[in-house]
């Protein structure tokens, strides 16, 4: 043992610096947020609960392509058609993990994640969604101008700007 | 009256009546330290809990009154209303003592501190060892406890807890002996009229070797971090006291705070000069002198508790076989050694 390291364990140098770190840190702002009456700041774009898009005649914009659910790593959504129109459009919430592929794939925009992160339940039956309260979230959370917005910031389909080479397979469908 | 003149003399009459004006001012001195103790403990949990939320950048309790000032109360309350689980297999007489034993232990030492110059419920000769002795007792409490649970880990706690006691309370013996020798006694009122009488004022600065063993060893002594192995959350779940529930808990976590006071106490009182202020200070600030003994004692403690705090803040667990080779390899030596030098010093100087 060297004369330095004696030195260092007789007067708890280590210790001694750690301590001066807990003091220091003692006296810097803590970090908590105080829940119900304080808010984290919800930066825009937070992938949140679902909603369904309207289009400006307050029709659903989802045509019932299922590209979302196809590319739902955890198979949480469920589409059921009949004679071309989307008669049940579902959610299991609990099974969701965000990660906002659904909203990237759509080629309408039409399922989008909102900025409400508050719908906790003590019904699982409340969070499977159907597709009247996909609809009426958008109301709630992207109603009036924010969805326009918001679609154009965030949830701009890839088909928007680029084009499909005319002699590959690609969607060539009409757009609403 | 006649019937009584004739057993008991004016004299003994006379005796008997301040006798028992003595018992009543003692019980009224009983009653206030163990109730503004308690008060203590019950906020040194609250002020524990802030000092190390704010350590680790957390708030601390804050939902209870204003910034969390009920939370103790609110603490007692839920202990005092929580079903009280005896587990089937255990030693049901001995599992009831264990926490009576544990905190009437750490309380009676209370007796013997003094707060002020003139407030010391005994004020006995052999304070010092008096309160040795009695914390020697609240190993029993501890073991006895892990023994009647009837659980395994109730039981390592428990073997681990007295074996860590027993070595720690040496070295804490040990380094309070240079402190004896400076004074000359173990009446604690006398030793800290003996330091405020000497050159530095405290002994903390003559005796800082012992000063330093002591607190290590104190910190060992009340199982705190990071030398809690008895209660170590990670293996024993709570160590001794894994049984107990609701009240039967509450004594042992009362207790457990209580010795903490006393040994912040003891510090303040044998290494700190306890109610006084060294003479240079009062010197350069003549108005200090005015402050009630109390208040510099009450500091000096609470200077000692936070240390406790800030330490468990800062420091992880100990290895056993380390925190038995500082014990024993360590501290005990070093504190010989100081108790040699001591001594020399006092015969030579």
């Amino acid at each position: 043992m060297t004369a330095k390291e004696l030195v260092k364990k007789v007067f708890f140098i280590e210790i001694l610096k750690g301590m001066s770190l807990t003091l220091r840190r003692m006296f810097s702002h803590a970090v908590t947020i105080q829940y119900p009456t304080e808010r984290r700041h919800i930066a825009p774009g937070f992938r949140g609960e679902h909603a369904l898009a309207k289009n400006p005649e307050g029709k659903a914009k989802c045509v019932g392509c299922g590209l979302c659910a196809t590319i739902c790593p955890s198979q949480c959504i469920h589409i059921f058609r009949e004679k071309g129109q989307v008669t049940r459009y579902e959610i299991e919430v609990l099974r969701c993990i965000y990660c906002g592929f659904c909203m990237e794939v759509c080629p309408y925009g039409a399922v989008v994640l909102t900025e409400n992160y508050e719908y906790s339940d003590y019904k699982k039956e409340n969070l499977y969604l159907i597709k009247d309260r996909l609809l009426s979230n958008w109301d709630k959370y992207m109603g009036r101008k924010k969805g326009e917005v918001y679609f154009r910031k965030f949830w701009r389909p890839m088909s928007e700007d680029f084009e499909t080479p005319s002699g590959q397979a690609g969607f060539k469908g009409k757009r609403s | 009256m006649d019937i009584f003149a004739n057993i008991i003399t004016p004299q003994t009459l006379d005796a008997l009546i301040k006798f028992g004006i003595n018992v009543a001012i003692i019980i009224i001195k009983i009653a206030v330290v163990l109730g503004i103790g308690l008060l203590h403990v019950a906020y040194a949990t609250y002020f524990e809990r802030k000092v190390i939320g704010h350590m680790q950048v957390r708030l601390g309790p804050m939902r209870v009154g204003p910034h969390g000032l009920l939370q103790p109360i609110a603490d007692g309350i839920k202990l005092f209303f929580k079903e009280d689980i005896i587990p089937a297999e255990a030693d049901k007489p001995v599992f009831y003592l264990a926490p009576v034993i544990f905190m009437a232990a750490s309380m009676i030492n209370l007796a013997v501190i003094p707060f002020s110059s003139n407030f010391v419920i005994a004020n006995i000769n052999v304070g010092l060892l008096f309160i040795f002795a009695i914390a020697g007792l609240g190993v029993y409490g501890i073991f006895i406890s892990g023994w009647a649970s009837n659980s395994k880990y109730a039981f390592l706690g428990g073997l681990r807890s007295s074996a860590q006691v027993i070595s720690y309370e040496i070295a804490i013996g040990l380094s309070l002996v240079g402190v004896m020798i400076k004074a000359g006694s173990l009446n604690l009122t006398d030793i800290v009229n003996a330091q405020e009488a000497s050159r530095y004022g405290m002994y903390a600065i003559p005796q800082i070797v012992a000063f330093v063993v002591f607190t290590i060893a104190a910190v060992a002594e009340t199982n705190r971090t990071p030398f809690d192995l008895p209660e170590a959350e990670s293996e024993l779940v709570a160590g001794y006291f894994v049984e107990y529930s609701g009240f039967r808990f509450a004594l042992f976590f009362l207790g457990e705070y209580i010795a903490m006071f006393i040994m912040a106490s003891l510090a303040a009182v044998c290494f700190l000069g306890g109610w006084t202020l060294p003479w240079y200070v009062t010197k350069a600030l003549p108005f200090l002198t005015y402050v009630p003994g109390i208040v510099w004692f009450l500091l000096k403690v609470y200077a000692f508790i936070f240390f406790y705090y800030w330490i468990r803040a800062t420091v992880p667990r100990y290895r056993y076989d380390q925190l038995m080779a500082i014990g024993w390899k360590i501290l005990i030596p070093i504190a010989l050694a100081n108790i040699l030098v001591t001594g020399l010093v006092k015969i030579l100087v």
